[in-house]
């Protein structure tokens, strides 16, 4: 922390008229396995992000390197390119109250303790699941992820704040072939938590999908109604919802939601929140990475856009308050607003039901692309790599290769024919099972 | 300039091997790494940020009983090398049941860099803002541009990398390139197009090209886009322009012909050595060095990166491998251990994969199509793949729809899918003209690591592709 308010008052002395230091530091450990160990490694990461202003002229210089001498040097770099940057018309003045929620659930003191012995028992024990549920299928490649991580920020105008927090992430692949014929498997999950992590459940899930997907076939080209799986809708959601409603999008231009506040934008069924306070979230945290604290943000209720997402920067711009999303993606980039947890409020149908009442459509159990759906024009795409036919209300034949394609805020209008209730989470992104009505897909 | 070689003598890493050897290891190596990058970007004519970043750090990789450990630490003092070390022999000791070694390799002892003249580092701030700010001030060609961004990148490189075999090998790569996206608005309808060009070079190649022309094309493309229609979903014969078959041939064929993932079974290619993939004009490489490529002339684990033919003539051959993938598939290293930093282990990456050019022209492949599609790279948002089925999706380009042998007109919002041995088997032309290409703005992911990459290929026609639509 000491080297965060050197930076800043290094800065001032050198004639910047305002200072920030962000420094985080990481301790990771990463271990990859497939049918067993394949590698283990442990990574401790230290970085300082600086950014300076000069009047409106800004500039960041970061470096991994933290000692008192880099740290000067870092300074004197970050105000030389300020210097020469030409100014910013829309800058106004740093976060100047930090400040911190009540969150809760985002660090785990279990895995600062955690023995790699337990680690190791535990994958393998896990993987050893996947040939016991069908020798024919092979663990292919997993990966786990654990990262207990440190932010200090300090700026001009504050006392420094500081935060830890834990992540643990797995996902694993499987594979199956059989006379002539090949299929996959894969799960995962994202939590602050090790008591959470379910990885004998995933193992077995990745299993039985590889084994149930032998046969799988496209389809023809059409139109139909789909079921998606809670996290899949959660990747479309957190990346076609996602940039629209960022501030810095909506005020450079590139947001079909901007001028749309207070309009109905979705049908009644959707209700979105921006939640940077839910219990054990992914992205919770009691302050964003400009300092401001945390807080719960309605975006869309029944349908009407209520709100976008700010930091400090963008909410200065539009003259009005931070909602507590800045993020910096890594510590040398500048922060920006991107959603905490971004929560689709789950109905009340289970899944189960969902499919019961189709008598003709879809379920998709994964995708792949979905995250490279445009948020600009809004298309959806992603390919179905694991999907079955729903006739008559029962799930019936494997297909995969099916490309789906279509307008989200159509879909977000009309389309939404049901939110079932099952809430699951694909890191940030938070979504139950849906039925989408009419989406034309492409087949054989 | 900066004195690597100076550095690395004052923290004493040659220290780290021999105690390594001392605490148990039968084989270990150090990888240390000082990267300096910088990124400005603009946005509608303002700056909108200007962020320049320094990595230096260690990485230890030790082998205890055929077990491989890795730690890293970006504290390079005497203590934190010796706790760091400890790490990766603790994390060694953790894995059970591996008892191999790796296969031996030529020990290289090589001090290289990547070509180019003037080092962008050096640069003023002041020049690369400026030609940053007035590539995207050409661009707002018309009222339909709603948003202008451009990234002016910069990146160089210094690895060092030492083994307790012997081997000690320094590479220096700078890379330098300009990324432009243009969003036009017409009639509600909004669409963007993104694009770049990079090079292994210093500052004179982003002196030596005309930015404003290339802002002003992709706008042009934006407007054209957003006044076109998205194409009837279906399955067309196509062809595809060289960003696309670099792209698609990366990700959906040469990941799979990496042999970490043939080795555990969960390529598609596993079992097919010597089978026939495709028609005989398709000649797949990967190799070190190439013009327009990233400069990769030793991998991770110090060894050289020699050509790898991985598909002649329509027949799979062999597939790129670092040692480990090596050992377990009796198969010879090809120099594709490849790290994104000093805080990860070298995984089987690939270097500059391309296909070989064939003997059509452009015109050639167009006129036996009768109704089908021209898929264009300029625009492309990204794709991805399911290594273990082949399957790939991409967000192409505005593209042009092909009738009766001509180019007609444009679409917008194209997605290719399929699989990739079905794609590459409905192959049957290939065009005259290849070109390999790097990106300084993004890499390749796997396994939560990017690495930057060369990729290309020739125009090549597909007689079977799925192209989703409205």
């Amino acid at each position: 922390m000491e080297l965060a308010e050197l930076a800043v008052k290094k800065a001032l002395k050198l004639k910047a008229t305002e200072a920030e230091a962000y420094v985080q530091r990481t301790k990771s450990v990463m271990v990859e396995f497939d049918q067993k160990i394949a590698s283990f490694k442990t990574v401790e990461s230290v970085g300082i992000g600086l950014r300076v202003a000069l009047g409106k002229k800004i500039a960041m210089y970061s470096t991994s390197i933290l000692n008192a001498k880099e740290v000067d040097e870092a300074v004197a770099k970050a105000v030389k390119i300020a210097t020469a940057a030409p100014e910013d018309p829309d800058w106004k003045h740093l976060n100047k109250k930090f400040g911190k929620a009540p969150a809760e659930g985002y660090y785990d003191s279990k895995l600062e303790s955690l023995d790699y012995q337990e680690i190791v028992g535990r994958l393998t024990s896990s993987v050893k699941l996947i040939g016991e549920y069908d020798k024919r299928v092979k663990p292919t490649r997993g990966v786990l992820y654990i990262a207990i991580s440190n932010v200090a920020i300090a700026n001009c105008y504050e006392e420094s704040v500081e935060r830890k927090e834990t992540n643990v992430t797995v996902w694993m692949r499987t594979k199956i072939a059989v006379a002539g014929l090949e299929s996959t498997g894969n799960e995962h999950q994202e939590a602050r938590f090790w008591k959470e992590m379910a990885f004998e459940d995933l193992a077995v899930k990745a299993a039985e999908k590889a084994v149930k997907f032998l046969k799988a076939k496209p389809i023809p080209s059409g139109k139909t109604s789909l079921i998606m799986r809670n996290q899949i809708f959660a990747n479309i959601l957190g990346g076609l919802l996602g940039p629209p409603i960022n501030a810095d999008w909506v005020q450079k231009g590139r947001s079909p939601l901007a001028n749309k506040l207070s309009t109905q934008i979705a049908s009644e069924s959707v209700t979105v929140v921006d939640d940077g306070l839910m219990k054990g979230g992914w992205g919770t945290k009691p302050f964003d990475d400009d300092g401001c604290p945390a807080q719960r943000t309605p975006v869309v209720e029944k349908g009407v856009l209520k709100n976008y997402l700010y930091d400090t920067y963008t909410a200065l711009k539009a003259n009005t308050k931070s909602t507590g999303n800045a993020l910096r993606q890594a510590y040398w980039l500048k922060p920006s607003p991107a959603p905490t947890n971004l929560v689709l409020k789950p109905g009340d149908m289970k899944a189960e039901e969902m499919i019961r009442e189709t008598k003709r459509g879809i379920y998709v159990d994964t995708t792949i692309g979905e995250w490279l759906s445009n948020p600009v024009s809004g298309n959806l795409n992603a390919t179905i790599s694991h999907g079955y036919l729903v006739k008559d209300g029962e799930l019936k034949e494997p297909i995969k290769g099916v490309v789906i394609s279509g307008n989200f805020y159509e879909l977000l209008r009309k389309g939404m024919e049901c939110v079932g209730k099952d809430l699951r989470n694909s890191a940030e992104n938070y979504s139950p099972t849906v039925k989408l009505a009419e989406v034309t897909v492409a087949g054989e | 300039m900066e004195d690597y070689e100076a550095k690395v003598g004052e923290i004493g890493l040659e220290k780290v091997l021999g105690m390594a050897v001392k605490r148990g290891a039968s084989y270990a190596d150090v990888h240390f790494q000082s990267y300096d990058n910088e990124m400005i970007a603009v946005e509608n004519r303002v700056l909108e940020s200007y962020s320049s970043r320094k990595l230096c750090g260690v990485g230890i990789r030790t082998s205890v009983k055929g077990a491989m450990g890795y730690a890293s630490t970006s504290d390079l003092s005497q203590a934190s090398l010796e706790r760091t070390l400890g790490n990766a022999i603790k994390a060694a000791k953790a894995i059970k049941g591996k008892k191999e070694t790796f296969p031996e390799i030529k020990i290289n002892r090589a001090k290289v860099k990547s070509p180019g003249k003037i080092n962008p580092v050096d640069i003023s701030p002041e020049e690369k803002v400026s030609i940053a700010l007035d590539a995207n001030k050409a661009a707002w060609i018309s009222d339909k541009i709603k948003s202008a961004q451009t990234r002016l990148g910069l990146s160089k490189d210094f690895r060092w990398f030492m083994s307790s075999e012997g081997a000690k090998i320094t590479v220096e790569t700078t890379l330098v390139g300009l990324m432009h996206t243009s969003i036009a608005e017409a009639g509600g309808v909004m669409e963007w197009v993104p694009h770049s060009e990079s090079k292994c070079a210093g500052f004179e190649f982003i002196k030596s090209e005309d930015w404003n022309t290339f802002t002003v094309g992709l706008s042009k493309l934006a407007v054209e886009a957003v006044n076109s229609k998205t194409p009837p979903a279906g399955t067309y014969s196509v062809v595809v322009d060289p960003d696309v078959i670099g792209v698609l041939l990366h990700e959906a064929f040469g990941h799979a012909s990496e042999g970490d993932l043939v080795s555990t079974g969960e390529s598609v290619l596993s079992s097919k050595v010597g089978t026939k993939l495709a028609d005989e004009r398709v000649t797949i490489v990967d190799e070190g060095i190439v013009e327009g490529g990233y400069y990769c002339p030793y991998d991770d684990e110090g060894t050289r990166k020699e050509r790898t033919v991985i598909v002649a003539n329509g027949v799979l051959k062999s597939f790129i491998h670092d040692r480990e993938s090596a050992l377990q598939l009796d198969a010879k290293p090809t120099g594709n251990g490849r790290a994104q930093d000093f805080e990860n282990l070298p995984i089987v990456r690939q270097t500059n994969y391309s296909m070989q050019a064939g003997d059509c022209k452009l015109e050639e492949l167009i006129e036996d199509i009768d109704s089908g599609v021209y898929i264009r790279g300029k625009g492309l948002t990204g794709g991805e793949v399911e290594v273990g089925m082949g399957t790939f999706t991409f967000n192409v380009g505005p593209s042009k729809l092909i009738r009766r042998g001509k180019l007609a007109e444009t679409v917008r919002g194209v997605v290719i899918g399929g699989s990739v041995l079905e794609t590459l088997k409905t192959i049957d032309a290939v065009g005259e003209d290849s070109a390999v290409k790097t990106n300084v703005f993004g890499g390749c992911g796997k396994m939560g690591q990017r690495a930057t990459v060369g990729f290309g290929g020739p125009h090549v026609r597909v007689r079977k592709m799925t192209v989703g639509g409205r």
